[in-house]
């Protein structure tokens, strides 16, 4: 089905509800714009190679638009044994999509650092992970702050695999993620964790699908986001299992930070559970600066300003407490330091 | 004879939070060097003392006023206080999740002494302190106070001292929750800053006072101080409690 024959999405979809088709679209929702490729650079043991464009499952407008703006794909294989593997991929021009498929045949760490000045960048990235493969990839959004972002991503899990799956959100001004992962067979793993700075007028909306639709997988989810200025961010998880998916364990768990008045953060955790030997669980909160943690770090003599850097920093390090990767958590730290002590110093 | 020199004068404080009054016209001096101790019921102001010299938001002064090495405290903000040299050691310290405590130091030691600490130098002077305190290097890359025993806190807020070096170091209960070889091990990081500060401890138990050998004890009920003495009377307090002080008080 082509996007001309789909039609603009009901924002009585929780997908679709705060950032809809129209808002994250390049232009009008009737055209598809002519795109630039977004431009791939691959660190040490790593090797792109072109790749045949793959077919889209069940229609979705995203994914439909961003197959037909670039039908490119390009697919990435980790050496074995390779350290972490780092992709760059750097958006420019008016509008630029790519498309990454991740061959996750082998145990690799992969991270993303999603870069460039892009009025619309779209990200379409894909993943099949292998039978007792313990996979840990990593995208880092640090776009210019003037640019729009459509991400979707999707993902398989295979037999026995074990999956660390981070987002660092840092860049863009409005930016849609919708990030799918679905298990097809048992005894895999997958924690998945989502950091967000929100400043300015920053929108940031985070769509998180996790299908268990086998038995014996288990999940947890775990979305921080910090929002400072008149930023909205938004996260809606949609978990589900499947009928005869019994022995589950999922979780799902969102706090946001919110340190100004007309900061806003919503956070709506969704669970579909059919089978009934599973355990899943869910929970939200949202809550100003700690005036007790401030005192704290001020008592250390760190001034009002530093101190709350610290804490929104360590809120945001917190959310990727979950992932053990420690080359991933190291990437994952670096760029966070470095994005805050920047906006510390504007 | 050297003349002792004045770290903390307190002059007729009166301290309320909210609309409720916690402190009614205490007066206290601290030269450098000593060592005093304020014990008293709970709920009697102690640690609204310690938390009103820290500068804590929530505390008003209603009247009177705390100097801080002769210089009035109220013109300062609660980091400046940490800047010009006064630690608190929190009774509940808070938690900061995604902070790790290596970090955490650092920061703390470069704001307070408002100059870049070099890697190497921070390194070893902080390997020096724990050294001192027993304290396990993987505490380092552990998030601050975050799933820490009681015990872990209260060395954690020892350290903290000992590479602060304050003027004024006030403890409130920093022994309390802690079993008889922390107890020794935060003591002898009380007494190596001893020395080179004032001290005003906080506590309920004689026990510490077996390691931290006090200059002055004094009572607090009420918000006041209502006696002051030296050693003997924290002992005298261990066997007798405070109900003696009550009928003190009616006879005077």
């Amino acid at each position: 089905m082509s996007y001309a024959d789909l039609a603009v999405p009901s924002r009585a979809l929780h997908l679709w509800r705060y950032t809809p088709w129209a808002r994250i679209h390049p232009s009008t929702v009737d055209d598809v714009p002519s795109a630039d490729p977004v431009r791939w650079e691959v660190g040490d043991g790593g090797v792109l190679a072109e790749a045949t464009p793959r077919a889209q499952g069940s229609p979705d407008i995203a994914r439909t638009f961003l197959a037909e703006s670039n039908p490119s794909v390009w697919a990435l294989r980790c050496s074995p044994d390779a350290p972490t593997v780092h992709v760059r991929a750097v958006a420019s021009g008016h509008v630029a999509v790519g498309h990454l498929h991740i061959v996750a045949e082998g145990d690799a760490t992969v991270v993303v650092h999603l870069s460039g000045e892009a009025d619309w960048a779209g990200l379409h990235i894909t993943a099949e992970v292998s039978d007792n493969v313990r996979f840990a990839y990593g995208l880092v959004n640090e776009l210019s702050v003037n640019s729009k972002l459509l991400r979707c991503e999707d993902w398989t899990v295979g037999r026995d695999a074990d999956v660390q799956h981070a987002s660092l959100s840092m860049g863009g001004f409005r930016c849609k993620n919708d990030l799918r992962t679905r298990f097809t067979a048992p005894g895999s793993r997958l924690t998945q964790a989502v950091s967000v700075h929100g400043r300015g007028e920053r929108h940031v909306d985070h769509h998180l699908e996790i299908h268990h639709d086998v038995g014996r997988t288990d999940s947890s989810l775990t979305v921080h986001s910090a929002c400072d200025d008149r930023s909205h961010a938004i996260a809606t998880g949609l978990l589900t299992i499947a009928e005869q998916a019994n022995h589950c364990d999922a979780g799902q768990v969102f706090k946001n930070l919110l340190l100004s008045e007309k900061a806003r953060a919503e956070a709506i955790p969704e669970l579909e559970v059919l089978a009934d030997e599973v355990a899943a669980a869910h929970g939200a909160a949202s809550a100003p600066l700690d005036p007790n943690q401030m005192h704290y770090l001020m008592s250390r003599g760190l001034d009002a300003q530093e101190s709350a850097a610290l804490i929104v920093e360590g809120f945001m390090h917190d959310g990727f407490s979950s992932l053990t990767n420690s080359d991933l958590l190291e990437a994952l730290r670096t760029r966070l330091t470095v994005h805050l002590e920047c906006e510390l110093k504007r | 004879m050297n003349m002792a020199e004045e770290i903390l004068r307190v002059e007729n404080l009166h301290v309320k939070v909210e609309d409720t009054p916690i402190l009614h016209g205490l007066s206290l001096t601290v030269n450098r060097g000593e060592k005093h101790v304020i014990m008293g019921r709970n709920g009697a102001g102690k640690s609204t003392l310690a938390s009103v010299i820290m500068g804590h938001p929530a505390y008003e002064i209603t009247e009177g006023e705390v100097f801080f090495m002769g210089r009035p405290l109220d013109e300062l903000d609660v980091f400046e206080r940490a800047r010009a040299g006064i630690f608190l050691s929190f009774q509940y310290p808070a938690v900061i999740p995604g902070v790790q405590v290596g970090t955490f130091l650092k920061k703390s030691v470069q704001s307070v002494r408002q100059e870049a600490v070099k890697a190497r130098a921070f390194r070893q002077e902080l390997n020096a302190a724990m050294d001192t305190l027993d304290m396990q290097k993987s505490v380092l890359s552990r998030y601050v106070n975050d799933g820490f025993s009681g015990g872990e806190k209260k060395r954690l807020e020892i350290l903290q001292m000992l590479l602060l070096k304050p003027n004024l170091a006030l403890l409130d209960e920093t022994d309390s929750g802690l079993d008889i070889d922390a107890l020794r091990i935060v003591a002898k990081g009380i007494n190596q800053i001893a020395p080179d500060a004032g001290c005003l401890i906080i506590t309920h138990y004689q026990r510490l006072l077996d390691h931290v050998k006090p200059d002055f004890v004094h009572v607090m009920i009420d918000g006041q101080l209502v006696m002051s003495g030296g050693p003997e009377l924290a002992l005298k307090l261990e066997e007798q409690g405070y109900d003696w002080l009550d009928a003190t008080e009616v006879e005077a």
